[in-house]
């Protein structure tokens, strides 16, 4: 699996282009469901089937964002990340674990020397309801703690309240406290609503300098979508045009089976192309997609449905 | 037969006036000699472009405005109530049966009036599709129509002749033969019913004269013909109404809700319903 | 670089049957031709040969139609709730056996399966359901009993939607009380003939549905019969306006369904992404096969180059190829000759200066392929932006305010449809009233149901089909 992209954008986008853009916003809902059921019609069969179950391992970001998470937990699935499938060799890793800040370093203890990346959410996520600050101080300590993707999550107060400066302006501040470290931006899009917010939150994150634009916190009914993706994916597009910069999406909350994930690719792979499928510009945010997708890679294999007692716990 | 001759013109775009090529013929009455104008195929051409501006200034209004223009008329009729009278028995007609005829013809335009705000709620619709559409079927008027005025001698027929297609908002052309005294009659009243210049036009002559040109001419949209044609002249009209997929009507409904449904073209609407 | 490539994901063809020859179905059965000749039904995307159709001369088309005055005094004695118990039972079949209809279209017409399964199949049960409903209600359809059936119609169909069409012609026609001689394109009959063999499973009394094959001949002496009162017709313009010629001496009815060449207006306020996907779907959606597809691409200019490249772009997706295959988005041209129609006119729009993108791709070695089209740089005047190509081509021209918008839109003989694509309701409704179009699809393209009234202005013909205003085609009002 490649490293994690070098490219980042070089320098966050004015306000006044960044307004620009979002004014600019149109998206008709009812054609939106068109495209993106029409997408899901297409027949994912055999080696072209396999090659998307080796793909969605590849990109996935095993995830525990729970209060009761101790080291233990984190260890287990973290050492499942870096071999998922211990009885085949074929079946890459994962692309990264993701963990609350205080357990990244018990994270990094298996993934060194591994090309599993360690993901920390921050911001005080999941609501993200405090001062900057705050935030800051939060995502500073992930990063001591050796974490090397960061997701946060956009201030959904602010937002609704249209003050999308505010909104920017965090986001800003938090890319620059990250650093090289790469950044994961959540909408949390379940709670949008609507498919002009979820584009404008889509541009308004891109244009305040994340390198990853993500569906969801997972802590929310109504997580990921797939025309929130597409939207995403068309905001990443439109975004492109405008720098040459290329972000990366993550899709994540209530991905749990493999057909629904190889329709996630779909939509990547002809809404922005092949250059898009790989860890470095898409992923998964999942706990129980993986193994379902090591199921069906074993299914294709030896022709028998599995069990999931023939793969650890994660 | 009195010597007294008396003469009327076609009517065009809100004028009186007489054929370009000079010529007439006669429609000899009871009491009274008509000089009327014999329409040449010149005539039909400016009286079809009277009718597109009148189709444009026509469609201007509301269709409350037009209904109010309509019950016009028919008060126009009503105050020349006894004049009419006196030209049906001209024509050879009863007191009784001409009296019935105008009170007839009376009530025929009051009920296309009252019907010119209402048709389309009558003939269009929502239409229930499948998915997040919201769709409409909007009715729209065919455009220029001329009309064949059959040759019965009554005001309330050659009123259906071209009432109907006015009332969905269409400008007429209405033709008339022997019984073109009643209908440039009309004219004098329907001059003063504030209907806009070129709405509705009458013209007098022979049919068989304008019968290729009419049929052949693009911009005329709709042929509706009230007069019963010889399978000759039909043909004729079908063929040449072939060149440009023009609407041909034989016999067309003269009262109810039938009556206009030629004249409406339909226009179905899509739109998505999404927040 | 990665590439993910789909696998191939065939339907399977084992379960059609087609027969090996087929004769004319009338009088409740199949029939010899009397005619003795046959021609041969071939698969776009193949070359092969399907099967052998009878050619109906003017003995078999008399046949037929008597056979349908004979099934009429039966019909019009039916009582209407038995007429829609008919109607329901074929809809019903024709789900049953979707698939093996759909796998049928898209062998003998060249569509892609996931527009003849998704699409065609779902769209002709929903007519025959429909329609079913309204057989009884005729008298509350128009507020008025003053209304009878023609007796007995002739339905001429085309082939870019083989049995669709029939469904949106056959369905009305027997809820009104009439019945039908249907003579199905020459290129392909095969759904036609197979439908005919449900109306026999469903007990439809003999003579109400009559088919007879053939080519134009055979369509010519069914105009021409003096025992049909009805003629509903879909297809080119120049052949309505011969039928209308031919009609000409007799008290007919008279449906024409012709030609179009849509304009899809664009406005720079449009929801951009949706557009280009709608003018895909307006352009691309059955090859371009489509008399109201949006063929006439109208561009504000100031968004000209960005919609144009975002539409290369996505046209760059599609596939082309197996019908077969249930990923292909553009099956086979329907047949040699329009292959070669499409061909000259795209030619000749290169000649006169347009600027053609074709999308790249491998095009299958044997059958009828092209790629798909886009022109720029292309002035009104050219045969391009005004000629019906009726294949995977668009032309697009460009416009500065609304009212030009509808200007170029309204100057061509043809009024079937039109799109509008803005985010700004009150210009919807503006535009949508100066448009002579019978379809206007606003921030949408494409889109059909049976209850919604289908038709063209000026020379895309005349009359209505579907919806409550599609009755009036097969109702006269009584004299």
């Amino acid at each position: 699996m490649s490293n994690i992209k070098e490219q980042t954008l070089s320098a966050p986008f004015t306000w006044a282009s960044t307004l620009e853009i979002l004014e600019g916003v149109k998206v008709d809902e009812v054609g939106v469901k068109d495209r993106v059921s029409s997408l899901a019609t297409r027949s994912i069969k055999r080696e072209s089937k396999l090659q998307a179950l080796n793909y969605i391992v590849s990109m996935c970001d095993l995830t525990t964002l729970e209060g009761e998470d101790t080291e233990g937990k984190v260890l287990q699935m973290t050492a499942k990340a870096v071999r998922p499938d211990p009885s085949d060799d074929e079946v890459p890793s994962a692309a990264a674990v993701c963990v609350y800040p205080s357990l990244v370093s018990t994270a990094k203890e298996i993934t060194t020397g591994t090309n599993v990346k360690v993901a920390a959410v921050s911001s005080y996520f999941p609501s993200g309801q405090v001062p900057l600050e705050s935030k800051l101080l939060d995502t500073k300590f992930a990063i001591d703690e050796g974490a090397d993707e960061i997701d946060i999550v956009i201030n959904r107060k602010s937002f609704f309240e249209g003050d999308y400066r505010k909104v920017f302006d965090e986001i800003v501040s938090l890319k620059e406290a990250c650093g090289d470290k790469h950044l994961k931006t959540i909408l949390e899009v379940g709670e949008l609503k609507t498919y002009d917010n979820i584009k404008k939150a889509s541009l308004l994150a891109l244009a305040a300098g994340s390198d990853f634009i993500k569906t969801s916190t997972g802590k929310i009914p109504n997580g990921s979508s797939r025309e929130a993706c597409y939207l995403m994916a068309k905001a990443v597009y439109e975004f492109k045009l405008k720098t040459g910069f290329s972000a990366g999406i993550k899709v994540a909350g209530g991905i749990r089976n493999s057909k629904d994930a190889i329709r996630y690719l779909v939509i990547i792979k002809e809404e922005l192309g092949e250059e898009w499928l790989n860890a470095n510009y898409f992923r998964f945010g999942a706990s129980s997609l993986l193994d379902d997708v090591l199921k069906q890679i074993r299914k294709l294999k030896t022709n028998a449905y599995q069990s999931s007692y023939y793969f650890p716990r994660g | 037969m009195t010597e007294i001759k008396k003469t009327y013109k076609n009517y065009v775009g809100g004028s009186y006036v007489r054929s370009e090529s000079g010529k007439t013929f006669t429609v000899e009455l009871k009491n009274q000699n008509y000089e009327l104008p014999l329409t040449s195929k010149k005539d039909l051409r400016d009286a079809v472009t009277s009718s597109k501006k009148g189709y444009e200034s026509w469609n201007k209004l509301t269709e409350y405005n037009r209904t109010q223009i309509l019950y016009r008329l028919s008060e126009m009729i009503e105050g020349n109530k006894e004049s009419y009278i006196e030209l049906l028995q001209e024509h050879g007609l009863t007191k009784a049966a001409a009296t019935k005829d105008v009170d007839n013809a009376i009530d025929t335009v009051v009920w296309y009036a009252g019907l010119a705000d209402k048709w389309e709620q009558v003939t269009g619709n929502l239409n229930p599709v499948a998915g997040d559409y919201f769709n409409i079927s909007h009715q729209e008027p065919i455009g220029v129509v001329f009309t064949l005025n059959s040759s019965d001698v009554s005001i309330d027929k050659t009123i259906r002749s071209f009432l109907p297609a006015m009332t969905v908002g269409c400008s007429v052309i209405s033709f008339s033969e022997n019984n073109s005294v009643i209908s440039l009659k009309l004219a004098e009243d329907v001059n003063n019913s504030d209907l806009p210049e070129g709405t509705l036009n009458f013209l007098a002559g022979d049919f068989s004269k304008i019968i290729d040109d009419v049929s052949r001419h693009v911009e005329v949209n709709a042929l509706a013909l009230y007069g019963k044609l010889n399978k000759e002249n039909l043909k004729t009209i079908n063929e040449n109404a072939s060149t440009s997929v023009k609407r041909v009507f034989n016999l067309p409904s003269e009262e109810g809700l039938s009556s206009v449904l030629p004249f409406i073209e339909t226009k179905t609407v899509w739109h998505p319903k999404g927040r | 670089m990665n590439s993910w490539e789909y696998s191939e994901s065939i339907e399977s063809d084992s379960i059609v049957s087609i027969q090996s020859k087929y004769g004319h179905y009338y009088d409740g059965g199949f029939t010899s031709p009397k005619s003795k000749e046959y021609l041969k039904t071939v698969s776009p995307s193949s070359e092969e040969v399907l099967s052998s159709i009878s050619i109906g001369n003017e003995k078999d088309v008399d046949a037929a139609v008597n056979s349908a005055k004979e099934g009429f005094k039966v019909w019009s004695k039916t009582k209407p709730i038995e007429r829609a118990k008919y109607l329901y039972k074929l809809a019903r079949l024709i789900q049953e056996r979707s698939r093996e209809f759909a796998v049928l279209e898209s062998l003998d017409g060249g569509k892609p399966i996931k527009e003849s399964r998704d699409f065609d199949l779902p769209q002709v049960a929903a007519n025959f359901f429909y329609f079913a409903g309204w057989a009884d209600k005729l008298d509350i359809s128009w507020g008025t009993k003053e209304m009878k059936p023609y007796g007995v119609v002739g339905q001429i169909i085309p082939w870019n939607f083989p049995l669709l069409m029939l469904a949106w012609k056959v369905a009305p026609a027997l809820a009104t009380g009439n019945t039908v001689v249907l003579k199905p394109a020459e290129t392909t009959p095969l759904s036609a003939l197979l439908f005919a063999e449900l109306c026999d499973e469903v007990g439809l009394p003999k003579g109400v549905f009559n088919l007879v094959t053939g080519d134009g001949s055979t369509g010519s002496h069914l105009v021409n019969h003096e025992g049909v009162s009805k003629i509903a017709f879909t297809g080119s313009t120049s052949v309505g306006k011969y039928i209308q010629n031919a009609t000409a001496d007799r008290d007919i009815g008279l449906t024409l369904e012709l030609g179009g060449k849509a304009a899809n207006i664009i406005y720079n306020d449009a929801a951009i992404d949706q557009a280009v996907e709608g003018v895909v779907n307006g352009i691309f959606f059955n090859q371009g096969h489509v008399c109201c597809a949006g063929s006439r691409l109208l561009l504000q200019e100031d968004i000209h180059d960005e919609f144009i490249n975002k539409l290369e772009k996505r046209m760059q997706t599609l596939r082309v190829g197996n019908p077969l295959d249930k990923n292909t988005d553009i099956g086979a041209i329907n047949s040699k000759e329009q292959l070669q129609k499409i061909t000259s006119l795209v030619n000749e729009g290169v000649k006169d200066g347009g600027q053609l993108f074709q999308i790249e791709c491998e095009l299958p070695t044997k059958g009828f392929w092209y790629r798909p089209s886009l022109f720029t740089n292309v002035q009104p005047s050219y045969n391009i932006a005004r000629e019906e190509i009726f294949g995977p081509v668009l032309t697009t021209l460009t416009f500065r305010t609304p009212e030009e918008a509808v200007e170029i839109a309204n100057n061509t003989e043809y009024g079937l449809s039109a799109g509008i694509w803005t985010d700004k309701g009150s210009k919807i409704l503006w535009t949508a009233d100066r448009l002579d179009a019978g379809v206007v699809w606003a921030n949408t393209f494409n889109k059909f149901d049976p209850s919604s009234p289908f038709g063209g202005y000026k020379e895309s013909g005349f009359g209505r089909e579907g919806g409550r205003h599609g009755l009036l085609s097969y109702l006269k009002v009584k004299s």
